[in-house]
């Protein structure tokens, strides 16, 4: 089966030093890895010179076949096939856009069109993607107005405004209750069960990613080890990762 | 005898309304007027329009700082004998590039960074000024602008501009609200953040650049700022936004010029009166709640 992500000997900088270091994976599709690590790891780095945001020194990144430009160039079809909710979303809070222009955008890159072409479809397609996050009723709402949870809800119903086969997710669930961090897992599993989607998210909740992931690439700069949550989570992985405090501490309650 | 002279009082000033209508009429019947009012309109749209992108992208004070220093491309242009307008537009087009580089390198913060830019430029154009003997028109003239003088080619140049304004953010909307509200998401869907920055510079920079002949250099940027700023509070679409600043620019411009033709005031200044009073009203209005307001100012 083809790797929806295939990273090869990934390397970002940031300043003199070596942020990411000769970092390898690869995702299956239908398949939900996390990444876990200490602050500091490059976690965050990681997943933004994956997706061209920041760019990368040396190693390569295939997306859906394709490979990802030096200057983080992907082709447009393969972009729409992917969403990426931030860690931090910090806006300007005046400003004037409503919850469902917000989850208009995610249906990607228009390119050069009118801003009307489509409209219908896309509007559909912003009632069910917010149907789907429990979030109908802040459709007509400022972003400005939500609370911190709202936001990630919407934000969540922008990367579902269309299908997508890659779904990469920055500390997600931050910000939510415990509810609605409840249903953000269901609705992971649903989109990976039902619709097939791979998911690649950064987690410092290592029970969820025991019970919800195929697969755990533990990092601190470099690649500590890869594998299924039992292999990676292990005490000597943990240990390897995050320091001899770490692992006595989660192990002692 | 009381009634007699109120109804003569009130005769009186009927026909000297009607007069002063007649004679607002009859002013609007000149060509350099009916240019003016043109200018104005076409104007208040650029400004209201670029402006509703600009004040959420914090480049409210760059478009001011830009205004400020293209008093030294008017001045190169008057140094080198060469037609102001057309030093100006690549002047400014130039220095907001230049700025916008400085801005992405520097250490300091934006405003300090554009206000040494644009005092040094001040400085440097007032002092230029007076090397040049030649020079009949007024410093007031270039500070305040004047309407009145604006000449086919600036309106055209400007009726151009606003075109191509209108197709280019027409085009790119959607990639311009994403970049406006997160440029990580905005870089995430592949938009090329920079040209699309880089562009957007140009055409501010171009507006504000043809914008100077109306209003001067002192008061060009509140073209960009006011129409905006009012129509945030009026509007929680974004679209909504766009077309009311767009809107409001031109009314306001008209609205200006009217009271300055029936008061006999400066026009750049009796336009931004009127820009600030709408401004005020409108946030009267807001916290009076008779008009929703998103989040207030």
């Amino acid at each position: 089966m083809e790797s929806v992500l295939k990273v090869e000997r990934l390397t970002v900088y940031r300043g003199n030093y070596a942020a990411v270091r000769e970092v390898s994976f690869c995702l299956k599709p239908g398949t939900a890895t996390a990444i876990i690590g200490p602050n500091g790891a490059g976690k965050s780095t990681l997943v933004q010179a994956i997706l061209g945001i920041s760019l990368r020194q040396a190693g390569k990144v295939s997306i859906l076949g394709q490979s990802l430009g030096t200057s983080g160039h992907l082709p447009t079809r393969v972009r729409q096939n992917i969403a990426y909710l931030p860690q931090s979303f910090l806006f300007d809070r005046g400003i004037p856009m409503t919850v469902a222009e917000l989850v208009d955008l995610g249906w990607g890159k228009p390119g050069l069109s009118l801003p009307w072409v489509g409209l219908r479809e896309r509007h559909q397609a912003v009632i069910q993607a917010l149907a789907q996050v429990n979030g109908s009723h802040l459709m007509h709402q400022s972003i400005g107005s939500l609370s911190g949870g709202e936001t990630k809800r919407v934000l969540l119903a922008y990367c579902l405004v269309r299908p997508r086969k890659l779904l990469i997710l920055d500390e997600a669930p931050a910000g939510l209750d415990f509810q609605g961090e409840l249903e953000f897992y269901q609705l992971l599993n649903q989109l990976k069960l039902e619709y097939g989607w791979s998911i690649l998210q950064i987690s410092h909740d290592l029970d969820m990613v025991s019970r919800h992931c195929d697969q755990v690439i533990c990092l601190n700069r470099s690649l500590i080890c890869q594998g299924s949550p039992e292999v990676a989570l292990s005490p000597e992985n943990l240990m390897a990762a995050y320091g001899p405090e770490f692992t006595r501490y989660h192990h002692s309650h | 005898m009381g009634q007699n002279l109120l109804a003569t009082t009130t005769l009186i000033s009927i026909m000297s309304i009607d007069t002063e209508t007649a004679r607002l009429i009859g002013l609007f019947q000149f060509p350099f007027m009916q240019r003016a009012l043109l200018s104005s309109v076409v104007t208040g749209l650029l400004g209201g329009l670029l402006g509703s992108f600009a004040i959420l992208r914090q480049l409210s004070f760059f478009s001011d700082a830009l205004g400020h220093s293209a008093l030294l491309g008017i001045t190169l242009g008057l140094l080198l004998n060469i037609s102001p307008v057309l030093v100006l537009l690549p002047f400014a087009v130039l220095f907001g590039l230049g700025m916008l580089y400085l801005l992405e390198r520097t250490q300091l913060s934006t405003d300090a960074l554009l206000n040494i830019i644009y005092s040094s430029s001040v400085a440097l154009a007032v002092i230029a000024l007076t090397f040049i003997k030649s020079y009949k028109g007024s410093l007031t003239q270039l500070l305040f602008g004047d309407i009145l003088a604006v000449r086919e080619t600036d309106l055209l140049l400007s009726i151009l501009l606003l075109l191509v304004c209108a197709v280019f953010l027409g085009l790119t909307l959607r990639t311009q609200m994403l970049l406006t509200l997160h440029e990580s998401l905005a870089k995430a869907q592949g938009i090329a953040v920079q040209t699309q920055r880089t562009w957007f510079v140009v055409l501010l920079s171009l507006v504000v650049a043809l914008s100077i002949k109306a209003v001067g250099v002192l008061l060009v940027s509140t073209f960009i700022v006011f129409p905006a700023s009012t129509a945030r509070l009026l509007s929680q679409r974004f679209t909504g936004y766009i077309l009311m600043s767009t809107g409001l620019g031109a009314l306001n411009a008209v609205t200006g010029l009217g009271l300055s033709a029936a008061l006999n005031l400066p026009s750049g200044p009796s336009i931004v009166i009127t820009q600030m009073a709408l401004f005020l009203l409108t946030i009267a209005l807001s916290s009076l709640r008779l008009i929703s307001s998103p989040e207030g100012i």
